[in-house]
């Protein structure tokens, strides 16, 4: 490859201005041997005009200093206000080291005493073009940071846009804690003004406490597997705003924590019609259980024979009614279960809780059923359990409807496990059964309301009784502790359910979704 | 001398079912078909024990029994509520919303199985 580059075009030319033929043959001869084309003018105004003509072309100008009319240092005045970049050779006739330098501070590149050989030639002007060469590559380089420049700016003013518009709001802090970026949708949100907000350090702009302590916590976390918290907050005094708030650690590629940012979402509207469908559910099955209360009553009495004596018939026919009414009454308890769930209303009263205890308790009460089917429930507790933040009586509604299901799901003479420990921040329980396992394609839904696993098999080997509710109100309650529930399991080989729960001295670091 | 009974429910096929269970247990029973109905007739009608609704129309169960417990004439007679909700979740929630707690000697959920009813009521008699 020659030296011209990538930054050469392909074509060289070479312009040579002598006034005497000798010379401009001679330059175009030796030139163009090494593939430069060169074009030749006999005195000054011919040179120039070329030049004006196609200065863009023009790579190195060998300029004669002695010429009639116009003479070289004239030309060499106009080709610098033409374009200063342009290279010009002076070719000195009297080999005066006086024209030469007076040349140079005109601007001339370099200079060629005459008479020279072809090979001075050749020297001179590749270093010439070398010099075009790095002027060239210059240029390109400065336009490129010239363009990334506009690039970046356009970006950060499209970004900014963005954020700015966006529903969502969006917070940024820097590692210290101070607010860096803030949008419109996070003023509107917490009723801070933006101005409190930007340039502040947390604890100073009367942030949501818990916001606040969630930013903070993902500052501090030198955890790597921290990625993201997700919290509901209320907003006003009488907590008529519903957010959400995600927050997520922002790391540099060593891993070390430069700042966070959370973005805000506002679910009021998603509250506020989760609150009336869930009103709505309580007043119907309130409506609907107590007649079916009292004909469970009435049929209950006249079973007993209460009222009068029944035939072996009626009596049969009357059971099996009874059977009916009691599987409705399931029904709309765990309907009325879910909606008071989600009304917020059962998981309010948290306690310091020893989870031992609770699931030592079940499974005392659970054993009666799990004997009657020659089932092994077994228990390991774990020596030393931290306290959680709970509900005891959801906790208990929790692992009787676990550890019922497992024991349900499980063949006769075989073993249910429950077992107890810590996983970081969260106490985890297991409750695991060696029944019948759960299809991959169930898995996803089984937390659903009203979903059941159907196949011939479940039919066959458990009479399953149930309404579909019973998991989707255990993973409420997981939810409103801010804990998680998972199932694995394998078709034939069993089912575990694992609950994580946080621990009571750190409930701000788990509040929600670790991925 | 059989016991009085008095059972107050909103419901009457409810009151119905449960006075003939009581009834074949040679209790004597007395019906009121509301809260204030149900004050009325524990002054009126001197019962040795009351079976209480909790969600009635005029006057819940929680009032009722309240009243019942403030009464210094009445505060010895015993009251099993009858709830139609899980009896924990019922009481727990009456007690953080008022900010009371309820003084009924137990609670039990309707529908009720006649023995467990006959059973629980012998044991607050016993006391």
């Amino acid at each position: 490859m020659r030296f011209a580059g990538s930054f050469m075009p392909d074509q060289i030319n070479i312009l040579v201005i002598d006034d005497e033929q000798i010379m401009r043959e001679g330059c175009t001869r030796i030139l163009s041997k090494d593939g430069w084309a060169v074009i030749c003018a006999e005195n000054g105004t011919k040179g120039l005009e070329e030049i004006k003509a196609q200065s863009e072309k023009i790579d190195v100008i060998l300029l004669d200093l002695m010429m009639p009319g116009m003479s070289g240092m004239e030309v060499l005045d106009h080709v610098r206000t033409i374009d200063p970049t342009l290279l010009v050779i002076v070719i000195t006739g009297y080999a005066t080291v006086e024209s030469a330098v007076e040349a140079m501070k005109k601007g001339a590149y370099d200079f060629i005493p005459k008479p020279f050989t072809p090979d001075q030639l050749r020297i001179v002007v590749k270093r010439a073009l070398e010099k075009r060469t790095l002027q060239k590559e210059a240029e390109f380089l400065r336009r490129e940071r010239e363009k990334s420049l506009r690039d970046i700016a356009t970006e950060k003013s499209k970004i900014k846009t963005i954020i700015n518009c966006m529903g969502d709001g969006v917070l940024v802090c820097d590692r210290d804690g101070c607010i860096v970026l803030s949008n419109p949708a996070v003023s509107r949100m917490l009723k801070i003004s933006e101005s409190s907000l930007l340039g502040n350090f947390l604890p100073q702009c009367n942030l949501h406490s818990e916001l606040a302590n969630t930013i903070q916590e993902s500052l501090a976390t030198p955890d790597k597997n921290y990625t993201s918290v997700s919290q509901e907050l209320s907003i006003g005094e009488s907590g008529e705003i519903f957010l959400r708030a995600h927050t997520a650690p922002v790391r540099n590629d060593l891993g070390e924590t430069m700042g966070s940012v959370t973005v805000l979402q506002d679910i009021s509207h998603l509250k506020e019609l989760d609150k009336m469908k869930s009103e709505f559910i309580a007043m119907v099955t309130h409506e609907l259980r107590a007649p079916i209360a009292a004909v469970e009553q009435q049929l209950t009495v006249i079973l007993n024979k209460m009222a009068g004596d029944v035939t072996e018939k009626q009596e049969q026919l009357l059971s099996r009614a009874k059977e009916r009414t009691k599987g409705l009454l399931d029904l709309i308890k765990d309907l009325l279960d879910l909606s008071k769930i989600e009304a917020g209303k059962i998981v309010q009263y948290k306690e310091p809780l020893n989870l031992q205890e609770v699931i030592q308790k079940v499974v005392d009460l659970m054993r009666a059923q799990a004997e009657n089917k020659k089932i092994d429930l077994q228990f390991s507790p774990s020596s030393q359990i931290s306290l959680i933040h709970a509900d005891r009586n959801s906790m208990e509604g929790i692992f009787t409807n676990l550890i019922s299901n497992a024991i349900k799901y499980t063949p006769e003479g075989r073993t249910v496990f429950v077992q107890l420990g810590e996983e970081g921040g969260f106490v985890k329980a297991s409750v695991s059964d060696t029944g019948i396992g759960i299809k991959k394609e169930d898995l996803s839904r089984i937390f659903d309301k009203f979903y059941r696993v159907k196949s011939s098999e479940t039919r066959q080997i458990v009479q399953i009784v149930g309404t579909g509710l019973g998991l989707s109100i255990v993973k409420s309650i997981v939810d409103a502790h801010l804990g998680s529930i998972s199932v694995e399991s394998e078709e034939g080989g069993g089912t575990t359910f694992t609950v994580l729960l946080p621990k009571e001295s750190n409930p701000s670091i788990c509040v929600g979704e670790k991925s | 001398m059989p016991k009085k009974i008095l059972i107050v429910d909103d419901d009457p096929d409810l009151v119905e079912a449960v006075t003939m269970i009581l009834e074949s247990k040679n209790y004597e029973v007395a019906a009121a078909y509301g809260g204030i109905e149900g004050l009325q007739k524990a002054k009126t009608e001197n019962p040795d024990l009351i079976v209480l609704d909790v969600m009635m129309p005029d006057k819940d169960g929680y009032v009722v029994c309240k009243e019942l417990k403030a009464d210094p004439k009445l505060n010895k007679i015993p009251i099993l509520l009858l709830t139609a909700v899980i009896s924990k979740i019922a009481t727990s929630r009456y007690t953080q919303q008022m900010g009371l707690e309820t003084e009924a000697d137990d609670y039990i959920d309707k529908p009720v199985e006649p023995e467990v009813l006959v059973k629980r009521i012998e044991m607050l008699l016993a006391k």
